[in-house]
Formats: structure tokens, C-alpha cells, sequence
């Protein structure tokens, strides 16, 4: 079974990528001040997730890990705006507590399969078939991204 | 009407390579008289058989099932099934079982159980539905079960040579043909893969590979951090010259879409459209 699009990622996919993410990246404030570390870390971090964000919505929704990309930025953003009113109103932090014993369960050792579940999106609800086939169309993705990022960290810093 | 029964004709064409007839149904010449008795209990059956490529185990193999209804008492289907013999992949033998409702149970001895206890795992449903005529050294479940399912009419069964033939294991099979290509289309993505041997070993190289991407993406976002930033002071230490701002962008969809089939798409479409994008970049950076 040839699997649709997974070959070859079809150039649509790639140049709403590309266009998605330049957008973004434009929008993405600088480090006001003379760079701190914490201030550049926070910044590519925010272009990281913008980047994966772009390719997700460039995929859009057919795709299992794509969903959840899309499904996880969006409840991070939520929780960012409940931590924002929470810090409002002055009560807090609890949150972010919470996420952190998740990750420490999540670090176990486990096997290969369930390494691929952590590596892929939204894998850990997958049966090992559609596992399988999410990664295939992911790495394909994940790739194709890789390439156009280069090309643009290319141009820039060339220019 | 009345159907083709089982006999070395209706046989022969359908097995063309992987059995021969006499491999399968070693009794052929009882088989007339089984076949005449047979036609009382209104009960036929023929095989075929298949090698299809796990692509096509869902069904679309089968080129042509014929059903009769033979002239005696109750309603029995006959079903012929022609699967198609892939070089790859492992040949699997077809095999529908009738069930008549009279008093005659007929399985062919297709159907090969495992040497061993796999035999007495055969029950339920599939016991009821067979009687097979104990052929060869390889031993079949006898068993002739009249008239305790008389509302099924058959059981679509595959598998291939020497194996297991309960549904769990059939669909056990299928599920790991599936994976294992599957496996073999990732094997494909990952470069220098295809010299690996051992799924463990491929999952392990996959999933290097995908960390590898990973942190190449972190990086980059690192590094396009320290060039967006660059470029967003530009403006504001001395001011961008202007016509960079009208090259640039047809620049970089050139650039980016450069290698692709579809040129004509990304620079018909897009430049434009990052002009505008990355030109406002700019103009809100002054």
C-alpha cells in the first residue's frame, strides 16, 4: 500500500509552511533589551513551537498528529490565559506544578514502541498500526520542515 | 439447478500452482461418490486458492465467488474462490466452508491444522462448520457436526499452509503483515535504514532519526532567534535600505520554492503575499 502523500510531501503543504511560518516569525517580538539568555531562550523557544504550530496548521487536521499538535497548542494557550488570570487575581502557580510530575512520569524507561508514542504527537492513544503510519506521514513532515528552515536561517544570515 | 460439485474439474483450475490436487484431497476418487452423496445433503464446496499480498486481504482479491443453490433440501452456497498469486508474498489457501442445513457437514481438507494441539483449539463456530476428511499425514479435525448450525450458510476462512486457521490467529496474521509494511514504508523515509536488520534495530534507527529532527529544528529556531533578532534591530540602528525591501522577499520564494516542480505555483502565488508580509515586518520595525 502506497500511502498518500507520505512519499513525498506535496509542495502546497510546504509553501503554507513556509508562509505560515514566516508570518509568525515576523510577529515574534525581539529581545527588547541587550540579550539575556533567559530572553533568547524564551525567543526560540517561541519560534520552535511557532514552527511546529505552522507545519501542523499547514497539514491541518487529517492527520492524528497533527490534531494534536493543533489540540495541544491551543490548551497550552488556554492555560497560558487561565495562568495570566490567575496571576491576576493573585493566586497561582499551581499549574505548572502539575505539569511538571507529569513530565517525570513520562521519562520512564520504556520501550521502543512506547518511545515512538512519546516522539510522535499524540501517539500515546494510538494502536501500533495507525502509530506507524502517523510517523511515516510526521517524518515526512518533520523533514520537509527542517529543510525549509534551513533555507531560511540560510538566506537570512547570508543577507 | 444444480452445482458444479467437487470434483477433480472444478479442482484443477483453481489450484494452479501452489497445491495440487492431490495434495489437498488426496481421496479425489472418493471424492465423486463423497460428492454424489453430497449432492443429497446439498452441500458443496470449492476452494481455490490465493496468495495476495496483505494489500488486498480485506476482500478485493477474491475476482469471483459464485454461490449456487443446489437442489436439495435446504439452501447450501457453494462459493469459488480465485485469489491472486503474488510472487512475494506467501501463498495462503482460500477456503469457504458451507454449512448445509441438512445433515451433511463437508470441509476440504484445506484446511490444515497444526500439528499439535492446535487441533483441539478449533471449536465454536468453526467446528460446527467442518468436517474434514482426514487427508494425508497431516491431520484434520474430524468431526461431522450435522444440523447444529443450520442458520449459517458459510465461513469465509483464509490461511495459509500449516497454519492456525482460528480467527483469532487470522487476524493476528493480518495485523502483522500490515505492520511489517508499514515498518518497511518508514524503513524507506529513515536513510541508511534499509541496510538494518531486526525491527528492534529499524525502531531504534527511526527513532534516532526523528530525535535527530527534532533538535535540528530546535537549533535552527535558535538560530533563526539570533537572525530574526539581527534582522529586527537592522531598522533601528540604521535604517534598512529600501530597496532591499523590494528584492528580498522575491528572494526568498525563489529561493525557498527554487527546487521544487511547482515554481511556477510558489512564484505566481507567493511572492507577493510575502512581500507584503515581510515588507510590514519591516515597516512596523521602523
Amino acid at each position: 500500500m502506497t500511502l498518500n502523500g507520505t512519499d513525498m510531501l506535496p509542495s502546497e503543504t510546504k509553501i503554507k509552511f513556509a508562509s505560515r511560518f514566516l508570518r509568525s516569525l515576523s510577529k515574534i517580538k525581539k529581545p527588547r533589551s541587550a540579550s539575556s539568555l533567559k530572553e533568547t531562550q524564551k525567543c526560540s523557544e517561541r519560534i520552535k513551537v511557532a514552527a511546529y504550530s505552522s507545519m501542523a496548521h499547514a497539514v491541518g487536521s487529517r492527520r492524528a498528529w497533527s490534531r494534536a499538535v493543533l489540540v495541544k497548542l491551543g490548551s497550552r494557550a488556554r492555560q497560558r490565559q487561565v495562568l495570566m488570570r490567575r496571576k491576576r487575581s493573585k493566586v497561582g502557580k499551581k499549574c505548572k506544578r502539575v505539569g511538571m510530575k507529569k513530565k517525570k512520569i513520562k521519562n520512564c524507561v520504556l520501550g521502543q514502541e512506547n518511545k515512538l508514542r512519546e516522539l510522535v504527537p499524540g501517539g500515546k492513544s494510538m494502536d501500533i498500526l495507525s502509530l506507524l503510519e502517523e510517523t511515516t506521514h510526521y517524518l515526512t513532515c518533520l523533514s520537509a520542515q527542517v529543510k525549509v528552515m534551513q533555507t531560511i536561517a540560510d538566506y537570512y544570515s547570508k543577507g | 439447478m444444480d452445482p458444479p460439485l467437487i470434483n477433480e474439474s472444478t479442482f484443477s483450475p483453481a489450484n494452479p500452482s501452489a497445491y495440487s490436487l492431490a495434495e489437498i484431497w488426496p481421496f479425489s476418487g472418493e471424492l465423486g461418490s463423497g460428492g454424489l452423496g453430497l449432492r443429497m445433503g446439498n452441500l458443496t464446496r470449492n476452494l481455490g486458492d490465493f496468495a495476495d499480498t496483505s494489500m488486498h486481504r480485506d476482500g478485493s482479491a477474491e475476482e469471483s465467488t459464485v454461490t449456487e443453490q443446489s437442489g436439495g433440501g435446504g439452501a447450501s452456497a457453494s462459493g469459488i474462490r480465485r485469489k491472486r498469486k503474488d510472487a512475494n508474498s506467501e501463498d495462503e489457501s482460500s477456503k469457504m466452508v458451507s454449512t448445509s442445513s441438512a445433515n451433511e457437514l463437508n470441509d476440504s481438507g484445506k484446511k490444515r491444522i497444526k500439528l499439535g494441539g492446535s487441533g483441539d483449539e478449533n471449536s465454536g463456530v468453526k467446528a460446527e462448520a467442518e468436517a474434514s476428511f482426514a487427508g494425508g499425514s497431516k491431520s484434520s479435525e474430524q468431526g461431522t457436526k450435522p444440523s447444529e448450525t443450520p442458520k449459517q450458510d458459510y465461513i469465509h476462512v483464509r490461511a495459509r499452509r500449516g497454519q492456525a486457521t482460528d480467527s483469532h490467529s487470522l487476524a493476528e496474521r493480518a495485523r502483522r503483515e500490515k505492520i511489517s509494511e508499514r515498518m518497511k514504508s518508514l524503513q524507506d523515509l529513515v536513510p541508511g535504514c534499509n541496510k538494518v536488520i531486526g525491527k528492534a534495530l529499524v525502531l531504534d534507527e527511526i527513532i534516532n532519526y526523528i530525535q535527530s529532527l527534532q533538535r535540528q529544528v530546535e537549533f535552527l529556531s535558535m538560530k533563526l532567534e539570533v537572525v530574526n533578532s539581527r534582522l529586527n534591530m537592522n531598522p533601528t540602528i540604521e535604517g534598512f535600505p529600501s530597496k532591499d525591501l523590494g528584492t528580498q522577499p522575491f528572494d526568498v520564494a525563489g529561493m525557498l520554492f527554487g527546487s521544487q516542480a511547482a515554481r511556477g505555483l510558489a512564484t505566481g502565488s507567493q511572492p507577493g503575499w510575502l512581500h507584503m508580509q515581510i515588507g510590514g515586518s519591516f515597516e512596523r520595525a521602523t
